[in-house]
């Protein structure tokens, strides 16, 4: 490197001043001047934060939430050039604190990660649809999953109600579909039970038909195998209609 | 509109599909903000792509920054430049990463020697990967920080040294010399404005008495409209303009009307000749 040590260490104080508002000796600054540069910086970060996390920063206090991402950008060093991919380094770092903010509120993680995923989803890179039929029979036929999707599993009902009112007496387990839509690109989120889960992973992994799963299901659950297909046939067609399911195998 | 672009938003993005407000030469877009996406901004930015020339003007290489150079970033950079057919990559004469902490903004280099040194190697290594020249941008500053020459000095042995082309931000120049008490047209004549490639315009808010502060959310106001006109008169050939805008959006007839003024100063020094990137 050409830059000379004492260059380096300039550069360095003046990035840590920004990140922290610590001062070190600089040579030659206005310092009155100096002290808008990590206002401004800051400015960058909360404003990408607010935006990407509005259902925390209306759970948190303003106060709250000001220390947290004050104390994410002064001891995180942000690895990503994205901006837009920052958020999830802040969701990353709250894994890290253990403190009384999430001992207040014991599923900020899961609200974070839910709000993140959303992001994740509508921006991740386009992936390869298969080909399918658009006609078929959602109960013998095979259906395709669109490949543009996540199930996150979770201890607090961040997806079904309002943060605010999430009790203890919510906590247990709780399943959440996220995928983009293929034509307008919109995000939309599912709640499902463990079933389901469990039947959308066989098809994407085993493609089986719906009755074929429904009767190995009926084996690991102990469940009637008509039941099981009397139950998934509307959730299945629900999917089908919001194109989740994409077509049938051909 | 012949010579003057705009700084592509998502805020406006819907425009450029569907509108027909704006009518700019060319848009121009951060590459961090997207590259490696997909979904519906990529359909977005795959459609203005086909009807308008895109240029690039970057936020994170931190040219004048201690760190090593991002590698990964500039293989993607350099395929996407090659995927969208974007002639123009220009960068900041600023650094942006230190101790391998992104900061997502422009913070000033000191004008010394060594960095003159380090800030062209690494030009030169950036040019070298892309195979094609890069502008950088002056930057404007609040304060400077541990200098030992001025600022002019500096950018022309930077830009000498990286043979590389500089993006002239005019509004830049404005707030610096106000900030700094220089003269903006003698600051021009000083500068070696042979390898000027860009020019970019925005606006900015005055902080205090001796203060303003570079936002890109207000209109251009009319000192800094005289002095582009100014350098204009300076300019060996047409180059590309871009207007600015990234907060605060107007009206999108406001906007139109401030391409339109630059295009009209642009056609009295540049009349039947366009510029070409």
């Amino acid at each position: 490197m050409l830059l000379l040590n004492d260059t380096y260490r300039q550069q360095s104080n003046f990035a840590a001043y920004c990140r922290t508002g610590i001062y070190s000796p600089m040579t030659g600054v206005n310092e009155e001047r100096l002290a808008h540069y990590p206002r401004l910086v800051f400015n960058v970060i909360d404003d990408t934060l607010r935006s990407a996390y509005p259902l925390t920063v209306d759970l948190l206090t303003e106060e709250e939430w000001d220390t947290t991402v004050r104390s994410f950008f002064a001891t995180h060093k942000c690895s990503t050039y994205s901006v837009w991919k920052m958020p999830y380094e802040f969701y990353q770092f709250v894994l890290t604190l253990d403190n009384s903010l999430t001992e207040k509120y014991p599923f900020l993680e899961e609200l974070l990660l839910f709000e993140w995923t959303e992001i994740e989803i509508h921006m991740m890179e386009d992936e390869q649809f298969p080909e399918v039929v658009s006609e078929g029979e959602m109960a013998t036929d095979t259906p395709v999953l669109n490949p543009e999707y996540t199930i996150l599993q979770l201890h607090y009902p961040v997806h079904l109600k309002n943060p605010n009112e999430i009790a203890d007496t919510d906590k247990g387990e709780y399943f959440v579909l996220l995928f983009r839509e293929q034509e307008s690109g919109n995000v939309q989120f599912l709640d499902l039970s463990f079933y389901f889960v469990w039947l959308l992973r066989k098809m994407e992994h085993e493609q089986k038909s719906l009755f074929e799963l429904a009767e190995e299901a009926s084996d690991l659950f102990g469940v009637e195998q008509r039941f099981l297909l009397e139950k998934s046939l509307p959730f299945l067609t629900e999917l089908r209609n919001k194109n989740f399911i994409i077509g049938y195998k051909k | 509109m012949s010579n003057v672009g705009i700084g592509f938003r998502k805020d406006f993005a819907e425009e450029f599909r569907n509108g027909s407000v704006l009518k700019p030469a060319f848009l121009e877009v951060a590459p961090e903000n997207w590259m490696g996406i997909g979904g519906y901004w990529k359909k977005v930015f795959k459609s203005v792509a086909e009807q308008y020339d895109v240029y690039s003007h970057g936020l994170s290489l931190s040219l004048g920054g201690p760190d090593e150079l991002d590698w990964d970033f500039l293989k993607k950079l350099k395929s996407f430049l090659k995927e969208y057919n974007i002639k123009i990559y220009s960068e900041h004469l600023s650094f942006a990463k230190c101790d391998n902490a992104h900061l997502y903004d422009l913070l000033p280099v000191p004008f010394r020697w060594d960095a003159v040194h380090h800030i062209a190697q690494r030009i030169k290594a950036v040019q070298d990967f892309l195979e094609q020249k890069i502008a950088v941008e002056i930057v404007s500053y609040y304060t400077p920080v541990a200098a030992e020459m001025s600022e002019v000095d500096f950018i022309n042995a930077v830009v000498k040294e990286a043979d590389c082309n500089l993006l002239l931000d005019v509004n830049n120049i404005y707030v610096n010399a106000f900030n700094h008490q220089y003269d903006a047209k003698q600051f021009l004549h000083h500068l070696n404005l042979d390898n000027v490639e860009y020019i970019h315009m925005a606006g900015h808010e005055k902080v205090a008495e001796d203060l303003i502060i570079d936002t890109h959310g207000e209109e251009i106001i009319e000192p800094v409209y005289e002095l582009f006109d100014y350098t204009l008169g300076l300019l060996p050939k047409p180059i590309p303009v871009l207007l600015e805008r990234d907060f605060n959006i107007p009206e999108l007839a406001e906007l139109q009307h401030e391409l339109t003024r630059l295009e009209n100063i642009c056609s009295r020094y540049w009349r039947n000749t366009y510029a070409t990137a």
